[in-house]
C-alpha cells in the first residue's frame, strides 16, 4: 500500500512538476529587454526624485528585482500620464504595467490584475482641522485626483455614511494629480483630500506635520500588475518569480524601505479586488 | 499801429542734421492772402506747420493774435503748454491738407461737424445746418452723404475746406491744396479758394499755382533753404523779383 | 477691314486660332495619389483598435455638450477680455507718457514671454501666495472663494491675449495714415480723442481680420484650462474616459467638436475679412 501511495505521490509530483516552470514569451527572451511604463507623479511608488530627476519609487524597485529574475532582462523605460496607461499595455507599447495602478472590475474587461499590494483610499486633512473622523467630512469639499477611481469611490462612502445616516453629501472637487489635490488642501479650497493609502507615509514624511490622516482606508483594494488577457504566459511567470521574491524576503525588504511595510500581501492574488 | 495777426519771430527748425528753418520772421497781417512759394524744402511747408503746431519749433517764438504759441514766458524762461492748451491753440486756424486727409468713416457733413460737436461742443442741429450751408458754398450740397470714398479729388478738398472753416478760423493754411488733383480739377478747388479769399479770410497758402498767386494773392514769399529770400506784392515778386534766387526759381518754374 | 496703316509682311493673323487645353497629367496623377493615401488612411482608422460606438454614444452626451457650451462662453469672454485690455495697453504704448509706456512694455512682455498654462496655473493657485485678497477695510475674501475655475480660466486667458492683441492694435493704429492723426489735431482734437473718434474706427477695420483669427485660436487655447478643472469640453470628455478607459475615442469626440466650430467661425472669419478689406467703397452704408 504505501509503495502505490509513494509512488502515486511521485507521479503527482512528477505531473505537477512542468506546471512550475513557466517561460518567458519568445520575443522579450530574444530582445532581452523588458519594457514598461510608468506615470512618474505618484510617490511613492513612482517618481522622479527632485534631487537628482532620477527615476525612483516602489514600483521601480519592485521591476528592478523581477527583471533581474527573468533572467537579466534589461528595462527600458518610459513614461505617461495615468490615463495613458492601459491604451500602453493594450497597444504593446508596454510589456506589463506596474505604476501603482489599482485592481477594478471595470479594468478587468482588457487586462488581467497580479495584485502586490494592498491599498485603499484614505480621508487625509490639514493636522489643525477639526474634523476627528470620517463622518465629519459629510457636507465638506472632497478633492481627489480625477483621473482615478477615487471619486466613485468617495460617492459611493458619502452614500452610505452621509445620506444613509441624514447628512449632506460630501462634494467631490476634481484634481489633476496629487500635488494639485494637496495644493487646493493647503490653500483652503477644499477641506479634505482622498488619496490612495500608499502614498500618504510619503506625504507625511515630505512635510512633516502638515497632514493628518481621518479613519481607515475607506475601501479595500489591492495595487496590480497589469497583463494582456492573452498574455498568459508572461503573467505566470512573473508570478512565480514575484512570489519567490516573497518567499525570500527581498519582497518585505523593499516596501520596508519605503515605508509600506503594512500594505504587503502573503502571495501575490489574480484579480482578486472585491469590485 | 494794429498788431499783425501772426507774427513770427527768429523761428529754426531742423530734422535730424537738415536745417528746415533758419531764424525765420515774418508779419501777417489780418484779412491778408499770402502765398509761399520755393522749392521743396525750402522750408515753406515746415513753416506753415508750425503755426498750428503739428510741427514744434526748436527756438523763436510765434504770436497768433497775440498769443505766444506752444509755450509760456516766466521769469524769463519758457515752459512748454499742455496738450491740451495747444490744442485749444489749434482751434484758431484752419488746415487744408495736400492730401485732404478727410476721414474715410464719415460722411462728408459727418466730416464737417465732427470738430463742432465733439471739440467746440455745439449743439448737433445747429451745427448740422451751418453745415449744409458751408458745403453749399463750396459748391457740393447734394454730395452731404456721401463718403469720401465716393468723391473725386477735387470734391474731396473742397469738403476739406468746408471742415476747416466750420470751427470758425481766424486764419486757414492750405499745404499745396492742389498738388495731389488731376489737372481738369484744380480749378474748381481754386475757385472756392478764392470766393474765400474775397469774403476776407485770412489765408496762408503753400502753392506751385503761380497763375492762382498772381491773381488772388495780397502778398508773395519766396522760400529758400530755410530762409525768405524775397517777399512783397504779387506783382512784383512775380513779376520783377529783385533777387537772384527768386528770379532763378521763376524762370525754371514758368 | 483695312488697317489705317501699312503693316510688315510675314506676320500671321492669329485672331481666330484658339489656344490649346493642356491636359496637366502631373496634376491628375498627384491628385489620384492623394485620394488613394487618404482612402488608406480611412480604411486604417476604420480598422484600427477604435471603438467607433464609443464615439457615436457620447458625440451628443449631456457633458460634451455642456462642455462645448463652455468652451464657447469662456472663448467669448476670455477674447473680449483681451480685446479691452489690447487697446488700452496699445494707446499706453503709444503714449508720449514714459511710465506708460513701460508699464504696456512689461506687461506685454511679461505675458506673452511665459507659458499660457503657466499662467492659468499661477491664476488658479493664487491663494498660495495672497491667502486673502481685497481692499483692507473695505472688503476681504479668501482667494480661494474668489479664485474659482471660471475666473482663473477667464484671466489667465484673458489677460494671456491681451498681450497678442496689443501688439496686432498697435499696428493696426500705426498702419492708418498719419495724415489721418494731423487731420484730427488740425480741427483741436486731443490725442485720446483723436484716438477714439478717429483712429482706433479705422484701425477696427485692418485689426479686425487678425482678430478673428485669434478668436479661432481662443477657442482651442480654453481647453488648457481642463488642467484647472474649468468643465470645458476637453475637461469633460477626459472625466468619461477615466471612467471608461476609451481614451482616443473620447479624444476623438472632442476634437470632433473643435472641428465643427472652428469649419463654422473660418468662413464667417474670410466673410469679415472682405467686409473689411482695404478698399475704399467698403465704408458706404
Amino acid at each position: 500500500m504505501t509503495r502505490l501511495s509513494h509512488f502515486l505521490a511521485f507521479a503527482a509530483l512528477a505531473a505537477s512538476a512542468p506546471a512550475q516552470a513557466a517561460e518567458l514569451p519568445a520575443e522579450i527572451k530574444q530582445a532581452g529587454t523588458l519594457r514598461l511604463t510608468v506615470n512618474s507623479t505618484y510617490a511613492p511608488m513612482e517618481y522622479r526624485d527632485p534631487a537628482t530627476n532620477e527615476l525612483v519609487g516602489l514600483d521601480i524597485d519592485l521591476a528592478n528585482e523581477l527583471a533581474k529574475r527573468l533572467g537579466g532582462l534589461k528595462i527600458v523605460w518610459s513614461e505617461t500620464p495615468f490615463a495613458e496607461l492601459i491604451p500602453s499595455l493594450q497597444t504593446k507599447r508596454a510589456d506589463l504595467i506596474i505604476s501603482g495602478i489599482s485592481d477594478r472590475a471595470s479594468r478587468r474587461e482588457t487586462a488581467d490584475f497580479v495584485d502586490y499590494l494592498t491599498t485603499g483610499p484614505q480621508f487625509f486633512v490639514m493636522a489643525e482641522s477639526e474634523a476627528k473622523a470620517a463622518t465629519d467630512l459629510c457636507g465638506k469639499k472632497v478633492g481627489t485626483i480625477r483621473s482615478t477611481s477615487f471619486p466613485v469611490e468617495i460617492e459611493k462612502w458619502s452614500k452610505q455614511n452621509c445620506e444613509a445616516a441624514g447628512k449632506p453629501a460630501i462634494q467631490y472637487v476634481p484634481g489633476e494629480n496629487s500635488i494639485d489635490v494637496r495644493n487646493q488642501l493647503k490653500q483652503g479650497r477644499i477641506d479634505a483630500a482622498v488619496q490612495g493609502s500608499e502614498t500618504l507615509p510619503y506625504a507625511q514624511q515630505q512635510e512633516a506635520g502638515k497632514y493628518r490622516v481621518v479613519g481607515e482606508p475607506f475601501a479595500k483594494g489591492y495595487q496590480g500588475i497589469m497583463f494582456r488577457k492573452d498574455d498568459a504566459a508572461l503573467r505566470e511567470v512573473v508570478t512565480e518569480k514575484l512570489t519567490a521574491m516573497i518567499a525570500d524576503g527581498s519582497y518585505k525588504a523593499i516596501l520596508d524601505k519605503w515605508g509600506l511595510g503594512a500594505n504587503a500581501v502573503a502571495e501575490p492574488l489574480m484579480n482578486a479586488a472585491p469590485q | 499801429m494794429t498788431k499783425p495777426l501772426v507774427a513770427i519771430r527768429s523761428v529754426s527748425k531742423h530734422f535730424g542734421e537738415f536745417q528746415a528753418l533758419k531764424s525765420v520772421s515774418l508779419d501777417v497781417w489780418a484779412g491778408e492772402v499770402m502765398c509761399l512759394i520755393g522749392a521743396s524744402g525750402s522750408g515753406k511747408t515746415t513753416l506753415l506747420r508750425c503755426i498750428n503746431q503739428l510741427t514744434a519749433i526748436d527756438s523763436g517764438g510765434i504770436w497768433l493774435d497775440g498769443e505766444l504759441l506752444g509755450v509760456r514766458e516766466e521769469g524769463g524762461r519758457l515752459y512748454r503748454l499742455t496738450e491740451r492748451q495747444i490744442a485749444r491753440q489749434r482751434l484758431k486756424t484752419g488746415m487744408v491738407f495736400q492730401r485732404f486727409n478727410l476721414f474715410p468713416h464719415k460722411t462728408a457733413l459727418e466730416n464737417i461737424t465732427e470738430g463742432p460737436v465733439q471739440v467746440q461742443g455745439r449743439k448737433s442741429d445747429e451745427v448740422r445746418a451751418e453745415a449744409i450751408e458751408l458745403l453749399r458754398r463750396v459748391g457740393l450740397a447734394t454730395k452731404a452723404d456721401s463718403y469720401p470714398a465716393q468723391l473725386s479729388g477735387g470734391q474731396q478738398q473742397r469738403v476739406a475746406i468746408a471742415r476747416a472753416l466750420a470751427m470758425k478760423p481766424m486764419l486757414m493754411l492750405f499745404d499745396e491744396p492742389t498738388s495731389a488733383l488731376d489737372p481738369e480739377l484744380v480749378g474748381e478747388v481754386l475757385a472756392v479758394m478764392k470766393e474765400l479769399a474775397q469774403s476776407g479770410m485770412t489765408m496762408m497758402v503753400v502753392t506751385h499755382e503761380l497763375g492762382f498767386a498772381r491773381e488772388v494773392a495780397d502778398r508773395v514769399v519766396y522760400m529758400d533753404h530755410g530762409v525768405i529770400v524775397e517777399s512783397g506784392r504779387a506783382s512784383d515778386v512775380l513779376g520783377a523779383p529783385r533777387e537772384a534766387r527768386t528770379k532763378a526759381f521763376l524762370s525754371a518754374v514758368i | 477691314m483695312r488697317a489705317a496703316q501699312t503693316l510688315a509682311e510675314s506676320f500671321p493673323d492669329l485672331s481666330g486660332i484658339p489656344v490649346a487645353r493642356e491636359p496637366h497629367w502631373f496634376r491628375w496623377f498627384s491628385a489620384a495619389l492623394i485620394v488613394l493615401a487618404l482612402a488608406a488612411i480611412a480604411r486604417a482608422f476604420a480598422g484600427g483598435q477604435i471603438e467607433w460606438s464609443y464615439v457615436s454614444r457620447f458625440l451628443t452626451a449631456k457633458v460634451i455638450l455642456e462642455g462645448i457650451v463652455n468652451t464657447m462662453v469662456m472663448a467669448v469672454l476670455a477674447m473680449a477680455l483681451g480685446i479691452v485690455l489690447g487697446i488700452v495697453v496699445a494707446i499706453m504704448r503709444l503714449s508720449p507718457n514714459p511710465v506708460l509706456k513701460s508699464v504696456a512694455a512689461g506687461y506685454t512682455w511679461l505675458f506673452r514671454g511665459t507659458p499660457l498654462i503657466l499662467q492659468l496655473l499661477l491664476w488658479f493657485n493664487l491663494a498660495l501666495v495672497f491667502p486673502t485678497i481685497g481692499i483692507p477695510g473695505l472688503w476681504t475674501a479668501r482667494a480661494v472663494d474668489v479664485m474659482t475655475p471660471f475666473l482663473a480660466a477667464l484671466l489667465g486667458l484673458g489677460i494671456n491675449q491681451g498681450a497678442y492683441t496689443s501688439e496686432v492694435m498697435r499696428a493696426g493704429m500705426l498702419s492708418v495714415d498719419i495724415g489721418q492723426y494731423e487731420a484730427a489735431q488740425a480741427i483741436g482734437m486731443g490725442r485720446l480723442r483723436a484716438l477714439r473718434r478717429i483712429i482706433l474706427p479705422q484701425a477696427m477695420r485692418v485689426v479686425i481680420p487678425p482678430l478673428g483669427n485669434e478668436f479661432i485660436g481662443m477657442v482651442k487655447a480654453t481647453s488648457l484650462a481642463s488642467v484647472i478643472q474649468y468643465p470645458e469640453v476637453l475637461h469633460n470628455a477626459e472625466n468619461i474616459y477615466y471612467a471608461n478607459s476609451r481614451v482616443i475615442e473620447l479624444l476623438i469626440v472632442a476634437g470632433l467638436w473643435y472641428l465643427l466650430v472652428v469649419s463654422i467661425l473660418t468662413p464667417l472669419q474670410m466673410l469679415l475679412e472682405r467686409r473689411f478689406a482695404r478698399g475704399t467703397m467698403q465704408f458706404a452704408r
